[in-house]
């Protein structure tokens, strides 16, 4: 569905990521993840047409997404953001902008097919009794799951997250997660989310691609790509991989200074 | 000789005919009799050609002659009230180089008759204007015997101070930025006619700076009145110890209504006072 | 949302009754005394005479050009703080109104103006559209329009055309140096009918092609990613919403000099009362400026005739002031809840 081959981009002068060349399948669940400055979210920007490619070309469905409309794209390609301040809108209007794409050429309106959507979205990621709350009003786990309906209002084949979970608490944390999977398994979603927790990531993603310096450094399954020795080269921390009692994936665990110290002691 | 009868006949009706046509024409002349003036200077001169009962209107700014605060006011010097205008159905109004020009236009649209006075540069051009005024009022011979008194006594005062002194005299009409008078003013006459030398007559624009001002020396310096502005510019001159205008105590403050608009009439005042200024030895000139 | 439509439509009902309701007003206004009865008969029986003449050529002609000015003022204002996100921007920030103003002063003390009197608004325009163009080249980097390089240059520009207009004005003659405060201060005084006709239908046409970019701005207000993200062409939008908000304060400014406020307090006003959507915001806004512009100027030429004040200075205490008294009175409100 969505195909790099050779991306190679970055801001002016800097290059950020270096001849990048990856697949991404349909009903695929995919975590990028990496350390900061790695280039996960330049990745998400080339993809998305904020950052034009130096080299290389991005084809989503077999077309070059240059060559699309910014309306075509919004329609396929729907984004999460990280956490932002909303205008002063209700949570309703604020998802009936994720209509926009859709919207005629004169049409002024939203149509009653629109609030249909925005409703069954709403339904779905449990905020419709947000409804007519003011955006600035809602606390932060409802405002990104707010981002999450308006994201699903766009109808798209591939959702991307942008660290959608760094600020919530667990029981968001989870809530979110939870509501991404179901959408990838029952809704045939296919989903790209850009993670810092690594856990996390192996927890819920059926695909893992580890980014280091602008490459990637491994691409594959958790079990693959969580290996105490690749993690140590790219995070240039001690950790320790083991199996998640509950789900078997694999989870890391650091090593603390006061740990290592013990341990050499002995 | 039939031909001699009606060559004469025909003489005569054509005579007659021309003269009917010339005394038609100067009775058919009629001159405006409902006159709004937008200047303060326009109003006194028309109460000097004894046209004043057909002023109907004229700005806020017309306080001479004390009749004119009667009048009926049509707004500013510069801003006109036009739905007044409108109302006081005049036949002419006399506007100037300061009236907002959209106004204009806009009375021009309206059909109302304007006549524009630029703003006159010396006493010759202000004497024109004079009997340019006259001459639409329809007091033209009025207008030329005021002119020619006035022209009279400036030729006397000429003759007197021909053979005096002749000081040098800076005459300060703007304080921020400092502005001399230069010979775009009327006020370049009085100092010429008193017999005095203008410092800045033949500047080019009137931004002067105080150092030209001190390098030249004048010995009388004269600042138009601009409130609380024209003592504090005086004060500052004192300070130039070295100039000939201080140590002589020859700085002077003078009304700048009188200097500024002026008609024939007060002109020939002013200059007298301007007399007095550069010649204080010969009081009081008699004319 | 059937509510929201309903409110929105009952906004633009009271707008527009109040748009009439003010130009009636401002019609039986003014120095001259002319009862609301007689104004009423001249309206209904074409005559002649001073009366009919102050109504239709005098006060008329200020209501139209208020009307057109007002909505102009308000619609840019509003186009440009969606465009900025930034609710202190107003139609003069970007240094148009400064070219305009530079225009004028040229062909005032040049002594054009006294050739023709179109001369004057003709230079102001295209003052205005050396300016423009001037910003619009300076803030283009590599095909983006940058938003804050275009804030930047235009209060620069502002402060360098007020510099010269400084200048110009103390070189100037006396009766020059008057033309040019005057102007700048702001009238809607128009002989030309031909101009008014234009200001009305540049802001009519305006208004009719900025619904087109109603979504766009709702979609800006998340900000320029966000925006993209929902599929608007920003690029494209920015360099449009530029050219038509440019257009119209180049167009009023060479026109009716500058008249300050209107285009920062009037998109506030509508957002209070009426929400944040675009699709509301914008003939919200025309409406109001039309409003108050004209509701301002009635004011400006009657309440201490035969003198006349400029517009601008009641647009500044009256804007200023209620603005005020709505904010804090929303503040209580809001405190009570």
């Amino acid at each position: 569905m969505l195909e790099i081959r050779n991306l190679t981009c970055g801001y002016g002068a800097k290059t950020v990521l270096h001849d990048i060349s990856l697949d991404i399948k349909e009903r695929e669940f995919v975590g990028i993840i990496g350390p900061n400055g790695s280039g996960k979210t330049t990745l998400l920007r080339a993809i998305t047409r904020i950052l034009k490619p130096q080299s290389g070309v991005i084809l989503f469905g077999g077309k070059d997404i240059w060559r699309l409309s910014f309306r075509e794209l919004a329609r396929k390609i729907a984004v999460v953001p990280q956490d932002f301040t909303a205008g002063d809108m209700s949570a309703e209007e604020f998802v009936l902008l994720g209509r926009i794409p859709y919207f005629g050429k004169i049409q002024f309106l939203e149509s009653k097919r629109d609030f249909e959507i925005a409703e069954k979205c709403m339904t779905l990621t449990d905020t419709l009794k947000l409804k007519q709350h003011r955006m600035a009003e809602i606390s932060g786990g409802e405002r990104q799951l707010a981002l999450v309906a308006r994201a699903l209002c766009q109808e798209p084949k591939l959702l991307l997250l942008d660290e959608p979970i760094s600020h919530l608490d667990i029981t968001h944390q989870v809530g979110i997660l939870d509501l991404i999977k179901k959408l990838n398994r029952e809704y045939k979603l296919t989903v790209i989310m850009v993670l810092h927790d690594l856990n996390m990531a192996s927890e819920y993603c059926n695909r893992l691609i580890l980014l280091n310096n602008g490459r990637i450094q491994k691409s594959g399954l958790p079990e693959e790509v969580m290996q105490y020795k690749i993690l140590e080269e790219v995070y240039k921390t001690v950790v320790v991989v083991k199996k998640n009692p509950i789900s078997s994936k694999p989870h890391v665990f650091v090593v603390s200074e006061e740990e290592k110290q013990k341990r050499e002691k002995n | 000789m039939n031909k001699s009868i009606v060559g004469t006949v025909i003489v005569f009706i054509s005579v007659f005919f021309l003269l009917v046509s010339l005394s038609y024409s100067e009775n058919s002349e009629t001159f405006p009799q409902r006159v709004i003036s937008l200047s303060p200077s326009i109003t006194e001169e028309l109460y000097l050609l004894g046209a004043e009962d057909k002023l109907i209107g004229c700005t806020t700014y017309c306080i001479r002659p004390k009749g004119a605060k009667t009048k009926e006011k049509v707004g500013t010097v510069i801003e006109v009230n036009l739905e007044k205008i409108v109302m006081l159905n005049p036949d002419i109004i006399l506007a100037t180089s300061l009236t907002d020009s959209k106004a204009v236009e806009k009375l021009k649209n309206l059909g109302i008759k304007i006549e524009s006075f630029p703003a006159s540069k010396n006493f010759n051009e202000l004497c024109n204007q004079f009997l340019k005024l006259g001459k639409i009022v329809g007091k033209k011979n009025k207008a030329e015997e005021i002119v020619n008194d006035a022209k009279n006594k400036i030729d006397i005062i000429k003759r007197k101070t021909e053979n005096m002194p002749h000081p040098t005299i800076f005459v300060q009409i703007g304080s921020s930025p400092l502005f001399a008078a230069t010979d775009d003013y009327f006020i370049d006459d009085f100092i010429n006619f008193a017999g005095g030398i203008n410092i800045a007559e033949n500047s080019k624009s009137g931004l002067y700076s105080r150092e030209e001002v001190i390098k030249r020396n004048p010995d009388v310096i004269v600042i138009v009145t601009m409130g609380i502005a024209g003592d504090k510019e005086v004060k500052i001159w004192k300070n130039y110890k070295t100039l000939m205008a201080v140590k002589n105590n020859r700085i002077y403050i003078l009304d700048s209504y009188r200097l500024c608009s002026s008609t024939p009439v007060s002109f020939v005042d002013t200059l007298k006072d301007f007399v007095e200024i550069l010649h204080p030895e010969k009081r009081k000139i008699n004319l | 949302m059937r509510k929201k439509i309903i409110r929105w439509i009952i906004w633009i009902g009271v707008l527009g009754a109040f748009l009439l309701a003010i130009s009636v007003f401002s019609l039986c206004v003014g120095s001259a005394d002319i009862s609301v009865k007689k104004v009423i008969s001249l309206l209904f029986k074409a005559g002649s005479g001073s009366e009919y003449s102050i109504l239709f050529d005098i006060r008329l002609p200020r209501i139209i050009l208020g009307f057109a000015i007002g909505g102009a003022l308000g619609l840019s204002g509003v186009i440009l703080q969606g465009m900025f996100r930034n609710s202190l921007v107003e139609p003069y920030t970007l240094g148009i109104s400064g070219g305009a103003a530079l225009g004028v002063s040229l062909s005032i003390i040049s002594g054009l103006y006294r050739i023709n009197v179109l001369n004057m608004p003709v230079f102001g325009f295209l003052g205005a559209v050396v300016i423009i163009i001037l910003i619009y080249a300076l803030s283009m980097q590599r095909g983006i329009l940058k938003m804050q390089g275009l804030l930047l240059t235009g209060v620069m520009i502002s402060f360098i055309s007020s510099s010269l207009i400084m200048l110009i004005m103390s070189i100037s003659r006396a009766e020059d140096l008057h033309g040019i405060v005057f102007w700048i201060m702001g009238s809607l005084e128009e002989p030309n009918w031909f101009l008014i006709k234009i200001a009305v239908f540049i802001s009519l046409i305006s208004l009719f092609v900025s619904y087109f970019f109603c979504h766009d701005l709702n979609a800006l207000s998340l900000g320029e990613e966000e925006a993209l993200h929902l599929g608007i062409n920003i690029e494209r939008t920015k360099r449009l919403l530029f050219l038509i908000s440019s257009l119209l304060v180049g167009y009023s400014v060479s026109v009716a000099g500058i008249i300050g406020f209107v285009g920062l307090v009037v998109p506030h006003f509508v957002r209070m009362f009426a929400g944040n959507d675009h699709r509301i915001l914008l003939i919200g806004s025309f409406l109001t400026g039309a409003c108050f512009l004209i509701f301002c100027d009635t004011v400006a030429r009657s309440i201490i005739a035969p003198v006349e004040l400029p517009v601008g200075v009641i647009t500044g205490i009256l804007g200023g002031t209620l603005f005020v008294c709505a904010l804090t009175k929303k503040r209580i409100i809001a405190g009570e809840k």
